[in-house]
């Protein structure tokens, strides 16, 4: 490599680490704090360095002995981190219920000097080795326990993977709705945006511009404005409701939103561009001379649809449902406005665990299954529109 | 010593397995006209890229006034460049344009506009100093981008088939405006192109390139009537090739065993020795026809073709085993087809070269 | 002719469901009633009025300008400056960096939200204008990359080996030549990046605090408990907003295209 080159992509390199960096550090770092969260476990094993030690050699079916219930008092002297103590509480208490209590009363205790040296002094519960148990098993550093959680899976006491009992978690139905909702916005969005493509390609002059114009102004229309127009269409008091009971087609106003059938209509309606676009693109590559050839050499212009269009734009298709249930799956705006509860997807729960509880372990979990998801989706898209580089068409 | 400008040391270019140019050896004389003549493909643009510093030569060594500037940026090589497509730039009036390059080197308002009007002039473009390049016609788009290109006053200016974009009549125009103002500012100027009638013209010299080698070096008459090789007999200008072998010297002249038979008085070439095969060169215009035999160098043939195109006459022949090409004068008596005549030519219209 | 009128029938529906949406929220912008329904009893500027002066929508309004500005200066310096680096190839860097700036388009915004969410708690950045413009400029990266390098790969490489053979260093070439024929490209990119923070709700909703609640997110807190017209005067905003980018990008080009 002569000096110049070696110049010049020097140069290269440096236009770009700027934002190199910046993506590295506000997009890349945040998916792997993610990832990291959802597996780590040191909210007790970062409290308790003593009591790790202590409790080491316990057979875990003994009465907890003299050692680790000093080292316990110790630890628990030692922290001061409030925030810290009531994640290890509320880790502890997942465990084994009762914790909460018998810590508060706990802590209480060992905040006075003479508490001590034993436990069992202050809360008969510490002579129990369950509550022991609980400490122990919180020590391994690394846990697969959110994730599990986040599809509604558990280890038994045995070790092995179980699901969790009916009604404890609702994450599993919550994702199965999830996909459920986006594969009807999905079906609806093809069902409209394929004729929709079809005719816009066929169409010239003027008819084209509108046909056109009407998918692109939505695209670039906020999504709230977008959101909050199909509120005041569908609401009870709405303008569809009042346009069928003028016309005497109904009595009595249909409820349109805050259910599955508002949510349907509003995505289809937000997603809808994203299958035109690239059905229409795809479309116009096909030499506009195909169909009549076809037709003129006999063939219906059903199956002349069937066996030359088809086939030839399917790849838009492909690539525009895979678009749209990708981002489907994703939605929070949407539902979260025009849905009731049981149209929550699971953007929803993750929303909720992140910022009502501040569970983040059980929030980042979600997040990297919603995730996984997302990028497999995208790399089938990827392979199938081949559009690997930003130097591609958009 | 001759003065050379530039010089071209052993430039080797690969992209990948492919070597562009190989090994190219070439001085290129302060103030000539050297065209670089080739078919597509043979690295004629290449060359140029490295000269200009688009390009870094693989191997080799380039020298300006004596001093390699392989590390030198184009920025800083002051040589004018005229490209195919001109290369204007649309978001600029042709006065820009042309003042571009003395903005870069910092030159004051004033002179700029002095500098630029009389570019402007010089290419008769004055009264269009505000359009911008995409208002302009093609061969207005081609003076802007050559007063672009001198305006700076390079020592040094580069085409890349300049002229290729414009209609013929348009074309020889421009290459004689060209030439003219090569003369007068002294300029040197390579000067790519794949048409030869164009480095015919314009040249006062002319490398003929094939696959990256330099077939032939030298003026254009030199090129034309002494080719060096076969490549170069066939690329520049049309020729009849008669293959056969040295057969002895008489009297100053080489003798010419055909292999279609009968033998041939040649303008002799000493390094040639007898038994050597070798190829006998003749330009169509050199050949002449008669019904009678003639006394050396006759070729009976047959008129297959003859075919008027305004200027000359051109006559299609069928000779023993191989096929001849003459051009006659176009008042010249016409012959009809299949009419057995003779084709002769002097000794000294013969070039032979090796095969 | 059947097929024709079915295509036809179809056409002006599918036209209707697009459009409706956009049409009917505008003039609930002007009513002068308490409720966003139909029939307006009057028509009225309160509604705009109350945007303007109550605290809460006016401050969104600032913010939404503030973060807005801040996330396109920011997108749109570190979009150019990797668009015109990406377009020489770096062995085993080009590549995967292509496919790492597109991402942030494909995240889902909860994911990337709880992700940031941590993050900021780490950094100190919660609650603050510069953690919520770095974030919506995380988002906008994508677009105005794509728009830029779309620019730049339809320009003529020549002009810039011209430039430099006139005389242009590195830095000249891409003030007057690169720049200038990219700007098309730059200003879409700029106005997406905008449009991006304009409408970015569900990152705010994880980061932000109160004292960054913009535009958007205070629609979304008023439409889910109390539903005013306000929503639809701040829509009428919106739309209007929209529609001036768009003729200023149209504008851009435009000029521009003249010139070409
Ligand atoms: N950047 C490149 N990468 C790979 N091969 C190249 C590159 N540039 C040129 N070549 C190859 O080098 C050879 C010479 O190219 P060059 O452009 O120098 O030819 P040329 O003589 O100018 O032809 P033309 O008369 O068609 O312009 C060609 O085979 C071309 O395909
Ligand atoms: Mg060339």
């Amino acid at each position: 490599m002569t000096a110049r080159l070696w110049n010049r992509k020097t140069r290269a390199a440096l236009l770009i680490l700027p934002l190199a960096l910046f993506i590295g550090i506000f997009f890349v770092w945040p998916l792997g704090i993610m990832v990291k969260q959802s597996v780590l476990d040191d909210a007790v094993l970062h409290l308790l360095p003593r009591t790790t030690e202590a409790i080491a050699g316990w057979d875990r079916t003994a009465p907890p002995t003299e050692a680790m219930q000093a080292a316990l008092i110790a630890d628990l002297r030692a922290a001061d981190d409030e925030k810290a103590v009531g994640d290890m509480v509320r880790r502890l208490n997942s465990a084994q219920s009762g914790y909460r209590t018998l810590m508060t009363k706990t802590l209480s205790a060992v905040a006075k000097p003479e508490t001590g040296p034993l436990l069992t002094d202050v809360d008969k519960r510490w002579a129990q080795p369950a509550f022991w148990i609980a400490i122990a098993d919180a020590l391994e550093p690394m846990t697969d326990r959110y994730l599990l959680a986040a599809v509604d899976l558990e280890r038994n006491k045995a070790g092995e993977i179980a699901g969790l009992p009916d009604g404890a978690s609702a994450n599993r139905t919550i994702f199965i709705r999830t996909f459920w909702i986006a594969a009807v916005v999905t079906f609806f969005c093809v069902l409209i945006g394929y004729p929709y493509a079809l005719l816009t390609a066929a169409s010239t002059g003027i008819t084209r511009t509108i046909l056109l114009t009407a998918v692109l102004l939505p695209l670039w229309t906020s999504l709230l404005v977008r959101t909050a127009a199909w509120f005041i269409l569908l609401q009870e008091q709405g303008l569809i409701n009042g346009f069928l009971l003028s016309m005497g087609a109904i009595s009595s106003p249909l409820p349109l939103i805050f259910n599955r059938t508002g949510v349907v209509i509003a995505m289809t309606h937000v997603l809808l561009p994203l299958m035109v676009l690239p059905i229409y693109s795809v479309l116009l590559t096909i030499p506009t001379n195909l169909m009549p050839a076809a037709t003129s050499l006999g063939a219906h212009p059903l199956r002349a649809f069937l066996h030359v269009l088809l086939p030839l734009s399917l790849r838009g298709v492909i690539s525009g449902a895979l678009l749209v249930f990708m981002t489907a799956v994703g939605y929070y705006i949407t539902p979260a406005l025009v849905g009731g509860a049981g149209d929550q997807m699971i953007s929803s729960v993750i929303a909720f665990y992140s910022t009502q509880t501040a569970n983040w372990s059980m929030a980042s979990a979600l997040g990297i299954v919603l995730l996984v998801i997302t990028l497999i989706l995208y790399v089938v898209y990827v392979q199938l529109s081949g559009r690997t580089s930003v130097n591609g068409r958009m | 010593m001759v003065d050379y400008h530039i010089r071209l040391d052993g430039v080797t270019k690969t992209f990948g397995a492919l070597r562009v140019v190989d090994n190219l050896r070439l001085d290129i004389v302060r103030g000539e006209f050297l065209s670089l003549l080739g078919p597509s493909g043979s690295g004629k643009t290449t060359i140029l890229m490295m000269l200009a510093g688009f390009q870094d030569a693989t191997e080799g060594t380039i020298y300006v006034d004596g001093h390699m500037i392989n590390d030198i940026p184009s920025h800083r090589r002051n040589m004018g460049v005229v490209f195919q497509s001109y290369a204007l730039f649309p978001h600029m009036t042709v006065a820009q344009n042309v003042a571009f390059p003395l903005k870069m080197r910092g030159v004051g308002r004033a002179e700029i506009d002095a500098r630029v009007n009389r570019a402007l002039d010089m290419v008769q473009l004055a009264a269009l100093s505000e359009r911008r390049p995409a208002q302009l016609s093609g061969g207005q788009q081609q003076r802007v981008a050559l007063a672009r290109a001198l305006v700076f006053e390079p020592g040094v200016v580069l085409m890349d088939e300049p002229l290729g974009a414009l209609d013929k009549q348009l074309r020889e125009q421009m290459q004689l405006d060209i030439r003219e103002l090569h003369g007068r500012l002294g300029l040197t100027i390579v000067f790519v192109t794949h048409d030869q009638s164009e480095a015919l013209t314009m040249s006062d010299r002319i490398a003929v390139f094939n696959k990256g080698l330099i077939e032939q070096i030298d003026t254009p008459r030199m090129i034309y009537d002494h080719p060096a090789t076969r490549f170069v007999a066939e690329f520049i200008g049309e020729t009849n090739l008669m293959e056969g072998e040295i057969a002895g010297r008489e009297g100053g002249e080489a003798l010419i065993r055909l292999d279609s038979g009968g033998m041939l008085r040649v303008r002799d070439r000493a390094e040639f020795d007898a038994g050597r095969r070798v190829l006998a060169t003749v330009r169509p215009e050199k050949v002449e026809l008669s019904e009678a035999p003639a006394a050396i160098n006759s070729i009976p043939v047959a008129v297959t073709d003859s075919i008027y195109q305004g200027d000359h006459l051109r006559v299609q022949l069928q000779g023993p085993g191989q096929r001849l090409v003459a051009r006659r004068d176009r008042r010249a008596a016409e012959w009809t087809p299949g009419a057995k005549i003779n084709a002769t030519f002097a000794p000294e219209d013969c070039w032979v070269i090796v095969p | 002719m059947a097929g024709k009128l079915i295509s036809a029938v179809f056409g002006v529906l599918a036209v209707c469901f697009l459009l409706l949406p956009l049409v009917v929220i505008l003039p609930l912008a002007f009513t002068s009633s308490q409720f966003l329904i139909y029939p307006i009893p009057s028509f009225s500027l309160r509604w705009f009025e109350e945007l303007f002066t109550t605290p809460v929508w006016r401050d969104s309004i600032v913010n939404s300008l503030i973060i807005g500005a801040g996330t396109t200066i920011l997108a749109t310096v570190l979009g150019v400056l990797a668009a015109l680096g990406l377009r020489e190839k770096l062995n085993f860097i080009s590549a995967p960096l292509n496919t790492v700036f597109l991402l942030p388009m494909v995240v889902p915004a909860v994911v990337l939200g709880v992700g940031m969410q941590i993050l900021y708690a780490k950094l100190g950045l919660s609650s603050s204008y510069a953690g919520i413009i770095i974030a919506h400029t995380v988002i906008a990266i994508p677009l105005v990359i794509v728009s830029v390098a779309n620019s730049l790969q339809g320009m003529d490489t020549r002009l810039e080996l011209a430039a430099a053979s006139l005389g242009a260093g590195p830095a000249a070439t891409l003030r007057h030549v690169t720049l200038p024929l990219a700007f098309p490209g730059i200003m879409t990119g700029a106005v997406l990046a905008f449009a991006v923070s304009l409408d970015e709700v569900v990152l705010n909703i994880f980061l932000a605090g109160p004292g960054q609640r913009t535009l958007a997110r205070q629609m979304f807190a008023t439409l889910r408990d109390s539903i005013s017209p306000a929503i639809a005067a701040a829509a009428f905003l919106f739309i209007a907003g929209t529609v001036l980018l768009t003729l200023l990008v149209l504008l851009a080009r435009r000029r521009f295209s003249g010139a070409r």
